[in-house]
């Protein structure tokens, strides 16, 4: 009942939002579903027991710290959209009920146990998020979606086949096995290990192509460029957490099947050339919501290469899956504001925030020291809980190039953004007079769903309330590797504060 | 004829019909020999039915109808009319030449028979050319997609990779759920949609649907 309302809640305000006559009202159909939602999420807490082996839905432990993190990232978007909201060329109504459909197809997936399941809501969320792409409509935003549109459609055709392998590998075994994750977790050891590698590997890249890691990375700087930067928070934030579910998934069949470090070791060679690709593009960068795409592209290359590590780098993976969404919501939130005041995406022209507006410099510099990984907000914790991890491990290699590249990003990030935070802000006459002053509920409402999520991000890296705690280490416990376990549940306890 | 002679006969006319599709120059006429594909692929899940308990099920026949409608009827007719009200009907010059591109497909199926033979299914299936077909269908799918300008040529090539993905579901009619099996085929459609209507917006914008002026994106 629970899940049925999960998925059915939001589309059923999606088309409350297709219907309803005025531009007020649509609004609030938006934020109530969000909402509505949320509260269904947050009723779901605590999970009952884990999913039967043939059960198409049910709520694991992975899915619903997913699901909720998601919930929680499309509330606090649908609040900055009331802000944000002006009239522009694509239709209103087919805008709201994409956003409410993308959520309830985001769900689908959280809550697919099945792996064709999976797939198909990975793809009717991709289709959704094509229209909010558009948004803006004109050749750059075209652009944008058409390679968009076509990397994930056949990212996620590859990340079928990848499927279709890991289902081939279950008929070497006589009797009938499900494609849910439990079924072929159960029987694991039955499944045929050469084609359960192609299967992963053909699933690592496709669904690696919708998360955007490198190389497969390409249409993410333009997607979170040209889109609406409230969409790009919804993408970098959710759907990216979508495309790793996929991804881990697979890496929970393979582990249990032995080749748990087949697959790590796969997770962590993309995960690092993640961060190098990113390391390259942040310096020198010249647009700050491409740079922000790259520093998401550096963000999931630190979790792929947090799950491949497992031990204690599956926690600090899921700490930094929730982490991610609070940092990458509250930078694009604060991207969509810059880009009202100065309608320019390019770094200089954007000069002293902290003095045309201190409350959003404030909460930029916050957000900045944020996704660059500074003590005390909530990513410090889970990289360092990754170098621990790999240090344990005795992967210096891996230690080494992780921390050299996240040092790279930390200086590309602050010289490209320290100057937008400080500095004079342009003089009065540069400031082209067509462009309307920013009411100020607007700017309120934008910036209080900034600071919302910049204070979570703050206050869960400072103190875990222990449910929080409780729902990470549950789901960490679901995507690690057997046989580190116990180690990783000892180690956790001496990062965390 | 039994179901297996056939369904070899049916694959090895895939093949050529990918490579054919990498020979013409002619939109539609790439659009029509797709159409055709679909419609053979169409017929296998009935083949794949049939030669195990003599009628095929419900399930083979809803499939099958379903790629009819959608891939041989829905699809290309879209897709034609796109072409039809367009005013440039031929891909011209193309990365890779005609004859240089069905070469590289020629390599490409070899190779994905070398690999094919290095992967051995688990279980014996109807025919041993799904899964070398499969691949080879997937990957001149891709080479279409990345060597070619027209917006609807690479719609073609995706389609094309589908269809490859598709064949290679042709091993697993009996795993796989209907209701999965249904879910695709709407992604696809949806899919497909929306790529017609992003073309449609690209020739708006640009005057014709030629790709490579979509380069505005890039690190400056």
């Amino acid at each position: 009942m629970t899940l049925l309302l999960l998925v059915a809640v939001p589309l059923v305000f999606g088309a409350l939002c297709l219907v309803l006559p005025t531009s007020p009202l649509r609004m609030a159909a938006l934020v109530a579903g969000a909402w509505a939602h949320l509260a269904v999420v947050i009723r779901s807490w605590p999970a009952a027991e884990a999913p039967a082996n043939y059960e198409l839905v049910g709520l694991d432990p992975l899915g619903h710290l997913f699901l909720t993190l998601i919930s929680v990232l499309f509330a606090a978007t649908a609040v900055y959209f009331v802000g944000y909201h002006r009239k522009r060329l694509i239709s209103q109504r087919v805008f709201q009920a994409c956003t409410l459909a993308l959520l309830s197809a985001l769900t689908a997936l959280c809550i697919s146990q099945h792996l064709g399941l999976l797939w198909v809501a990975l793809e009717s969320a991709s289709l959704a998020a094509t229209p909010l792409i558009y948004f803006r409509l004109g050749p750059r935003a075209l652009e944008a979606t058409w390679k968009f549109l076509l990397m994930n459609s056949v990212g996620v055709a590859l990340a079928l086949l990848g499927i279709f392998s890991v289902a081939i590998a279950t008929t070497r075994h006589d009797g009938v096995i499900v494609l849910t994750v439990a079924d072929l977790v159960r029987h694991a050891t039955r499944l045929d290990p050469s084609w359960l590698r192609v299967g992963f590997l053909l699933g690592l890249v496709g669904f690696g192509t919708k998360m955007g890691l490198a190389p497969l990375h390409s249409w993410k700087p333009d997607a979170y460029g040209e889109a609406p930067p409230p969409v790009a928070a919804l993408m970098a934030g959710g759907v990216t957490l979508g495309a790793f579910a996929g991804i881990l998934r697979l890496f929970q069949v393979c582990s249990a099947a032995g080749l748990g470090a087949f697959a790590g070791s796969w997770l962590i060679a993309f995960g690092l050339l993640s961060l190098a690709t990113s390391a390259v593009f942040v310096v020198g960068s010249v647009d700050y919501r491409r740079l922000l795409a790259y520093t998401s592209v550096e963000h999931m290359g630190v979790l792929v290469v947090g799950v491949g590590l497992g031990g204690a780098g599956s926690y600090a993976g899921m700490l930094h899956a929730m982490h991610n969404m609070l940092n990458k919501g509250a930078l694009f939130f604060l991207a969509g504001f810059l880009w009202r005041l100065h309608e320019s995406n390019r770094i200089r022209d954007v000069r002293g925030t902290l003095r045309r507006s201190p409350p959003a410099g404030i909460l930029l510099l916050a957000a900045l020291c944020a996704t660059c990984g500074l003590p005390p907000f909530g990513m410090f914790f889970s990289e360092l809980g990754i170098v621990l991890a790999a240090a344990q491990a005795g992967r210096w290699w891996v230690l080494g190039l992780f921390v050299l590249t996240l040092a790279v990003v930390f200086v590309g990030v602050m010289t490209a953004a320290l100057p937008m935070v400080f500095g004079d802000p342009p003089d009065a006459a540069a400031v082209r007079p067509e462009q309307a002053p920013l009411r100020p509920w607007r700017r309120v409402t934008m910036l209080s769903a900034a600071a919302v999520l910049v204070a979570l991000g703050l206050g869960l890296g400072a103190c875990q309330p222990p449910a929080v705690r409780e729902a990470l280490l549950r789901a960490a416990d679901s995507v690690n590797r057997p046989q580190a376990a116990s180690v990783a549940a000892a180690s956790v306890t001496k990062v965390q504060p | 004829m039994s179901a297996q002679t056939a369904t070899d006969g049916v694959l090895v006319l895939v093949i050529l019909l990918n490579l054919g599709m990498l020979a013409v120059s002619r939109l539609a006429t790439g659009v029509r020999l797709f159409a055709l594909q679909s419609l053979l692929l169409a017929l296998l899940p009935l083949a794949e039915g049939a030669s195990e308990t003599g009628t095929p099920g419900v399930h083979a026949i809803l499939i099958a109808g379903g790629t009819l409608g959608l891939k041989v009827v829905l699809i290309p007719s879209v897709l034609l009319r796109i072409i039809r009200t367009g005013e440039i009907h031929r891909e011209v010059e193309p990365f890779l030449g005609f004859a240089a591109s069905v070469f590289a497909g020629a390599l490409l199926v070899i190779g994905s028979f070398a690999l094919a033979a290095r992967l051995p299914l688990p279980t014996p299936p109807l025919s041993k050319l799904i899964v070398p077909v499969a691949l080879s269908t997937l990957l001149l799918g891709l080479l279409t997609l990345v060597s070619r300008l027209k917006a609807i040529t690479q719609v073609l090539g995706f389609l094309v990779l589908e269809n490859g993905v598709f064949i290679m579901g042709l091993l697993l009619l009996k795993q796989t759920p209907l209701l999965v099996e249904l879910g695709i085929l709407l992604d696809l459609f949806v899919g497909v949609f929306l790529m017609a209507i992003v073309v449609y917006h690209i020739r708006r914008e640009f005057d014709h649907m030629d790709t490579h002026l979509l380069d505005a994106l890039k690190e400056s």
